[in-house]
């Protein structure tokens, strides 16, 4: 990690940061923090304790940069260390299990061409939301920053610690667990899933 | 060694490497691989069922979870408490 060369900013420029860099996403935070505690109080609390850090360590942060990207990697480091322990549901995986796994090239791809595009389109919000929240926090915290949030796979890197390789892998791994679990959830509304 | 298409515009059955294919499908969804996107995903959707299958279904997912996952709404106390406890440590 190299040094991050820090700021010394004066308090006006400090709101100014707050205001206008950090508070515009506390509607992706909340979602974020939702998704990762399965509670309204954790998750309060959890976005609460990220903007006071964010706050506290503003000099750390360099005005116009992505502050989107900063601010979730402090929410999820505080999540692991703090609010894990608390949530309601098991989460843990054993990445190399499942990296080795995807990596020897025997992924079953059939779930993917046999799924019918409607079925996947007709599904509620609770029952999309429902295999969201199933899988394995590792799992589920990579959809959320790229295909809920629009992170690039970089920034992803830096928000998770892990390299851009590993963010590839486990991303087309979290895929394919969601995709087998709308799968369950199109069979079980009624869709022919298994074509000819 | 895979047969070369012909010109009636059939789409191959089977797909010479899935793995690497949807993995690079999946990039261009991303918006990674800018360059390559454009003239790989013609080639591909074109050419091959597997793929053309895979991308639309991916394509699918994202727009329904992007839509449906995204509304959790925020307690509206929150931001002001926020803004409080700063107050406070200032």
């Amino acid at each position: 990690m190299s040094e991050v060369q820090k700021k010394k900013y004066s308090d006006k420029e400090k709101n100014n940061i707050f205001d206008h860099e950090f508070m515009p996403h506390i509607d992706s935070m909340y979602n974020f923090a939702f998704r990762l505690t399965f509670d309204e109080d954790d998750a309060k609390d959890l976005v609460q304790d990220t903007y006071l850090k964010a706050y506290r360590f503003i000099n750390s942060f360099e005005q116009g940069t992505n502050a989107k990207a900063w601010l979730f990697r402090i929410l999820k480091n505080s999540f692991i260390n703090e609010y894990r322990k608390k949530s309601k549901q098991p989460s843990k995986v054993d990445y190399q299990e499942v990296e080795t796994y995807y990596n020897s090239d025997s992924v079953d791809y059939n779930i993917t061409s046999d799924l019918r595009i409607d079925a996947v389109k007709d599904m509620l919000g609770d029952e999309i939301s429902n295999a969201l929240n199933s899988l394995a926090v590792d799992f589920r915290t990579v959809i959320i920053l790229c295909d809920l949030e629009g992170f690039t796979y970089e920034e992803m890197a830096k928000i998770l610690d892990i390299p851009i390789g590993t963010v590839r892998s486990r991303l087309h791994r979290a895929r394919n667990l969601l995709k087998e679990k709308l799968h369950s959830y199109a069979k079980n509304m009624g869709y022919d899933t298994e074509e000819e | 060694m895979e047969k070369k298409l012909d010109s009636s515009g059939e789409k191959k059955l089977k797909c010479g490497d899935v793995s690497k294919c949807f993995q690079l499908l999946e990039s261009i969804l991303d918006g990674e691989d800018k360059d390559a996107s454009k003239e790989v995903l013609k080639e591909k959707l074109s050419k091959c069922q597997p793929c053309f299958e895979h991308y639309h279904l991916e394509q699918a997912i994202r727009e329904v979870l992007k839509n449906k996952c995204t509304k959790q709404s925020v307690p509206g106390e929150l931001a002001n408490s926020i803004r409080q406890k700063i107050e406070d440590i200032k």
